[in-house]
């Protein structure tokens, strides 16, 4: 095991983020996957989560390594004072969330949802990008939310943006459920370093209703990450990572 | 690795023919990114950012089968099957009229059933020929190589008769299923009671020396091994030096729900988007490379178009076998979507008929307003 660095990654040399929409996607990927290889190393994440809900239950396994909730709850859950006695050590938030800020300062890492919507220019995105980078409190990790149905190669392009543009945000998720695993798997290679995903015991059969079901085994997260040519590691609550052998 | 990649890189770009240990290196090659710049260089040479789609619609005439293929979770062994079915030809020729009726204008109908033991040779040129009686012009891309080897057996025929009398009932060409994977071992496990794969070659050869062109695919994603597909694809790309006669090598993603196979996980997106690309490598003499987008959705498909993919195959309407193993696309995609899918790729769409005879393109394809967002825009500099 090795401690992972909770604290922002020393930034490397990156394009200015004006120059970034000039690079084709194969160079976008190469950059974003060597910025996240330089901070990070050639490793990909999961890790296994719970979410605390409205209702003041709990969705996911009671061992769960991380417990969430989304900054939507916050309040019905009985505010930020509440969430550290719950024991809830990341909050799921939107970029304009009032409980972002106060949330970080109160010592809760913070995951941004970065929305994205197909027909954007990369100016759009940069500046909202650099609007997170600007923000004076502490970001942990962005996850790209797509607005209505995401396309492949935007996506792809917007993960390698979110990369590049943040320097001082260590982490980018993929999340299965809004992306799929092909393309949140895709994305490993623009520049994600998580899986956002349920981590379950047992396989999902995907049919009929379950069609998208977001969930995956250990075994099916090592598999996209490992796929995807990095090491899958598993993340555990104390913040250490552990590889996950073949 | 990287000397090897390097090798091969310089031996597509003066484009010498790769060989069976190039593309086992390729598909073991661990930079993606590489991979698809490369199968790009190629795919931008032979189309540049031409992505072609066509309209069309999709028969399933019955999924009665005589075959127990593991893969497959389309075909009922048996008529009485409560999820068997056999269409009438007036329930075939209803979808038909029904597009006519929409004003849709398909140019293309691509006809797979299953090995129907019960049907008359009668039902399939009847099946045909009423087609063409409803719109004359329509292109009939009918019956996979698996099922003309089946008629010739079934009816007593020669390969080429059977061609002959599907073309003369409005056969235009052949679709490319039924290939899956060629090397014995596995066609031994998956699908050991219909045609083998040089069965399956013999019948493209005869059509391609009687002037009908075809298809090609390959199953990916199940048991198979690197090597055997890269065996697969050498396989096509021998018969297509011998006739000429393949027009497009669709590499068709394993779907593992609802068949004997479900225990398996069936490919990834990274090993959708790498097959694609050592596909466009190693198949040189084939000129289009579709990416199916039934078969691998429609984020992946649109990926593909930049792993060597020019084709996004076309409006669909009602398909069944895929979806019957768990496909989650859509049943049927407007060409707005599909043109919209291209553009944002940064990539140009042509409508094409079956043969790739440009259909529209241009002004002329894009009725509504001009896509503005795109992949292109920003690719300028570096193309």
């Amino acid at each position: 095991m090795s401690a992972d660095a909770r604290c922002l990654p020393t930034p490397t040399p990156e394009p200015e983020p004006a120059s970034l929409g000039a690079l084709d996607l194969f160079a976008l990927g190469r950059q974003a996957s060597a910025a996240r290889d330089g901070g990070l190393g050639r490793r990909g994440t999961f890790v296994r989560g719970r979410q605390l809900l409205a209702s003041g239950g709990w969705r996911g396994p009671r061992d769960a390594a991380e417990s969430t909730v989304d900054d939507a709850d916050v309040v019905a859950v009985g505010g930020l004072p509440a969430l550290r006695a719950a024991g809830i050590d990341l909050l799921v938030a939107a970029a304009d969330s009032p409980h972002a800020r106060s949330a970080a300062e109160a010592g809760l890492r913070l995951l941004l949802r970065v929305p994205y919507r197909v027909g954007e220019g990369d100016r759009e995105r940069l500046d909202r990008l650099a609007a997170i980078e600007r923000a004076a409190f502490g970001v942990w990790g962005v996850m790209p939310a797509p607005l209505g149905e995401p396309y492949g190669l935007d996506t792809l392009r917007f993960f390698a943006l979110c990369r590049l543009a943040l320097p001082r945000v260590a982490h980018l998720l993929a999340d299965v459920g809004a992306l799929g695993p092909r393309l949140a798997q895709m994305a490993f290679g623009f520049g994600a370093d998580e899986l956002h995903a349920p981590i379950v015991a047992e396989r999902a059969l995907r049919l009929g209703a379950n069609a998208h079901n977001p969930s995956l085994t250990r075994k099916e997260a090592a598999t996209l990450i490992r796929g995807a040519g990095l090491a899958p590691c598993e993340r555990f609550a104390d913040g250490a990572i552990e590889e996950v052998q073949a | 690795m990287t000397n090897i990649f390097a090798q091969i890189r310089d031996k597509v770009r003066a484009a010498e023919t790769l060989s069976f240990e190039d593309g086992v290196a390729l598909y073991q090659h661990p930079n993606l990114m590489e991979l698809g710049a490369l199968a790009n260089e190629v795919r931008e040479r032979l189309h540049g950012d031409r992505t072609y789609f066509n309209r069309n619609l999709h028969i399933n005439a019955t999924n009665v089968c005589e075959a127990s293929c593991r893969f497959c979770s389309f075909a009922r062994l048996q008529p009485g099957d409560p999820a068997a079915y056999t269409m009438t030809l007036e329930e075939a020729w209803g979808k038909l009229r029904a597009r006519v009726a929409a004003n849709d204008p398909i140019t293309e109908i691509h006809i797979v059933n299953g090995l129907h033991p019960g049907l008359a040779f009668d039902y399939y040129t009847e099946l045909l020929a009423g087609l063409k009686r409803i719109q004359p012009n329509i292109h009939l891309k009918a019956f996979t190589a698996v099922e003309i080897f089946y008629f010739a057996k079934k009816f007593g025929m020669s390969i080429e008769a059977v061609l002959q009398a599907l073309r003369a009932a409005g056969l235009d060409s052949l679709p490319g299923g039924g290939a899956e994977i060629f090397a014995p071992r596995v066609r031994k496990k998956i699908c050991d009671d219909k045609s083998d794969a040089d069965e399956w070659l013999e019948v493209h050869r005869v059509a391609h020396k009687m002037g009908l062109r075809s298809n090609c695919t390959m199953l990916y994603g199940h048991i198979e091994t690197a090597e055997e597909r890269v065996d697969h694809m050498l396989r096509l790309r021998a018969l297509q030096g011998e006739t000429g006669g393949f027009q497009t090598f669709i590499p068709l993603a394993f779907h593992p729900d609802n068949n004997a196979l479900m225990k398996l996980p069936g490919p990834t997106g990274v090993e959708d988007l790498r097959t694609y690309a050592v596909a466009r490598l190693l198949l040189d003499n084939i000129p289009h490379l579709k990416a199916y987008w039934i078969m691998l959705g429609i984020k992946t498909a649109q990926t593909a178009l930049w792993f060597g993919a020019d084709d996004l195959d076309g409006t669909v309407q009602e398909e069944r076998i895929y979806h019957m193993a768990g496909a989650a696309t859509p049943q049927v995609m407007h060409p707005t979507e599909i043109i919209r899918l291209i553009q944002n790729a940064g990539r140009t769409p042509v409508e094409r008929d079956t043969l790739y005879n440009v259909v529209a393109e241009g002004a002329a394809l894009i009725p509504d307003k001009p896509f503005r967002r795109d992949v292109r825009r920003s690719l300028e500099v570096v193309s």
